[in-house]
């Protein structure tokens, strides 16, 4: 108990980052491909929140009075995480317009009857 | 003196320019990155004397390195920014003629970006900052390949993207794991301390780092994007993407398994693993009918050789590796562009429709024959002294292993001599057809200019050989690194 306790984030970010790259790797379908594709990246965006992150802290704003460093959250991991989402929504975006091209061209989305290209 | 991070500002500056102009003129947009890309030509050749005695480290916001982001200008990085802005030169200058359906204005934009992003990679110092402009890099690759929004086009990008998109999130999990071990981001920082983190964590983030970086370096079994994504995409995107894009991916490689993690005992493997690549390269290229995924194929050969000459891990051998990188680039990248106008005037990409072309495109079809030869490794074009030196230098370790390894790339090389003599002797046979159809001006100078670069360097290959030797002390040199960016902190 205590183990699910202390490794609580680790356990549902490696969860997530595992159910994403099942559906990648299993389903069909290229939205569901492109789902599996965005909960990985918020895995992936769990993990690194969780590196720095502390019950109960605060900003390290160093002006403050009365802040403990033992309070302090560390920003570094945030802001790569601010940097890491955006990136992550070009990406999707990107997918999306692409799989609309392709269902016009193709008239279906299975991956498996997308055969132009050997797969 | 000029300040390297030029190298990044113009480009991006000059990507967000081009929507601004096309207020103006619509045509504007087409001379952009010719301009853009000649400035960084200068700033490299401004920067090289200076490199050379030592390298310069910018800090970005005045931030002593193990905090905030810094730039590392070595040999090494800097000659990977020569072959960048070179290619991107003469790419640019081919693409103003060629480019002419679909929105140029984007396409431009998009080939500036991805400039930025190689440069990007090569230059930083930062393991983050390494991530985005290799987001950079992949994301306007992506848009690039479908850019003709044809069938292929659009299926090999979307291809390219699902795969590239699985890498960067291993690679974003290998930063997260790295900087929970080591409180850093800057490389240099996490090198120093690496060797006193004792954690089976640690192998997992370079196993994300390989595998993350190996799908945009096409090492095998990663590269099932590459074929389809280099033959489907405009030639002069196949042009860069083979002439730099898949070499910088093999660079963040050897920079994290070299430099950051020091993991020298893993050479042997990454040795093998650019051997079954390259065979598996030239075996796959050898049947193809289609011209284009022929030349993608050879390049998967060609990036397994690099990978092997590196991965011997003598100073000689690196060299030689280094040379192979500059000379696949200049020879990759005129076969796709003597190509992109075989099949434009052709109408197909299939090997049989092109008999007879040497006849209608004699200056094309000679470029095309340089650049095979010079591939193949033939003297005296500049893909001889490379092989030459890999192969001596993989003589020299006298390792059984290494032995072994060095018969399979002469195998490898005769499988490539069979198949680019094949299609040689259909594009020079004789049908009987008349009437020259010549590639446009704008096209044949760029290529006139890669073959006498490639027979240029061919015959004086101690013109590059010197700075590819600092280039390659640079890489080895692990300690000398961390010195030069912590200094001596």
């Amino acid at each position: 108990m205590e183990f699910i306790q202390n490794y609580l984030y680790y356990i549902a970010s490696f969860g997530l980052i595992l159910i994403g790259l099942y559906i990648i790797l299993i389903k069909r379908n290229l939205i569901k491909m492109i789902i599996g594709l965005s909960i990985m990246d918020t895995g992936v965006n769990i993990l690194l929140i969780s590196m720095g992150y502390l019950s109960g802290g605060t900003a390290p704003i160093f002006s403050r009075e009365n802040l403990l460093p033992s309070r302090m959250v560390d920003p570094v991991p945030q802001a790569l995480v601010l940097t890491a989402i955006v990136i992550g929504v070009a990406i999707i975006a990107l997918a999306l317009s692409l799989a609309i091209v392709l269902y016009r061209h193709y008239g279906t989305l299975n991956i498996r009857k997308i055969r132009g290209l050997r797969w | 003196m000029v300040s390297p991070v030029l190298l990044i500002a113009i480009p991006l500056g000059g990507a967000f320019a081009i929507p601004l102009f096309g207020f103006i003129s619509k045509h504007i947009s087409k001379y952009i990155p010719v301009i853009v890309t000649l400035t960084m030509l200068i700033i490299v050749g401004l920067l090289i004397p200076e490199v050379s005695t030592h390298p310069i480290v910018v800090k970005i916001g005045g931030f002593q390195p193990p905090f905030g982001i810094n730039l590392v200008v070595s040999p090494l990085s800097l000659f990977f920014s020569g072959i960048v802005s070179l290619l991107g030169f003469l790419v640019s200058i081919y693409a103003i003629k060629y480019i002419q359906n679909g929105d140029i204005e984007k396409y431009h934009l998009l080939f500036l970006l991805f400039l930025v992003g190689a440069v990007g990679v090569v230059l930083t110092g930062d393991i983050f900052n390494i991530f985005v402009f290799f987001e950079i890099l992949c994301i306007s690759s992506y848009a690039l390949v479908a850019y003709n929004r044809d069938k292929d086009g659009v299926e090999a990008g979307i291809k390219y993207l699902i795969q590239g998109s699985v890498g960067s999130a291993f690679i974003l999990i290998g930063i997260g794991l790295l900087y929970g071990l080591c409180g850093s981001l800057n490389m240099a920082d996490i090198a120093n301390q690496i060797h006193s983190v004792n954690s089976p964590l640690l192998f997992l983030a370079l196993f994300l780092f390989i595998t993350g970086f190996g799908v945009e370096g096409a090492i095998f079994p990663l590269n099932a994007w590459l074929p389809d994504a280099h033959s489907s995409a405009p030639s002069t995107i196949s042009a860069v993407l083979s002439g730099f894009a898949i070499e910088v991916g093999i660079y963040a490689v050897v920079r994290f398994v070299w430099t950051v993690f020091g993991a020298s005992n893993l050479l042997h493997f990454l040795a093998g693993l650019g051997i079954l690549t390259l065979l598996i390269g030239e075996l796959s290229a050898f049947k193809q009918n289609d011209i284009k995924r022929l030349l993608a194929y050879s390049s998967i050969g060609q990036i397994g050789l690099i990978l092997f000459a590196i991965s011997i891990g003598t100073a000689e051998s690196t060299t030689g590796g280094l040379f192979q990188v500059l000379s696949h680039a200049l020879s990759k990248a005129l076969l796709f562009l003597a190509a992109g106008y075989m099949i434009y005037r052709v109408g197909s990409r299939d090997i049989k429709e092109m008999k007879g072309i040497g006849a209608r495109m004699p200056v094309t079809s000679f470029c095309f024959l340089i650049g095979a030869f010079s591939l193949v490794g033939l003297p005296p074009f500049i893909g001889f002294p490379s092989k030459f030196i890999i192969i001596k230098s993989a003589l020299l370790t006298h390792q059984g292993y290494f032995y072994f390894l060095v018969g399979t790339v002469l195998l490898g090389t005769v499988i490539e001599i069979s198949y680019f003599f094949k299609l040689l002797q259909g594009i020079f046979s004789r049908t009987g057809e008349t009437g020259i159809d010549e590639a446009p001006m704008t096209a044949l100078v760029p290529m006139v200019i890669l073959t006498l670069l490639i027979v240029g360097i061919g015959v004086y290959p101690e013109v590059v050989s010197r700075f590819l030797q600092l280039a390659s002390n640079n890489l080895i040199d692990r300690i000398g690194y961390i010195n030069q960016v912590l200094g001596g902190l």
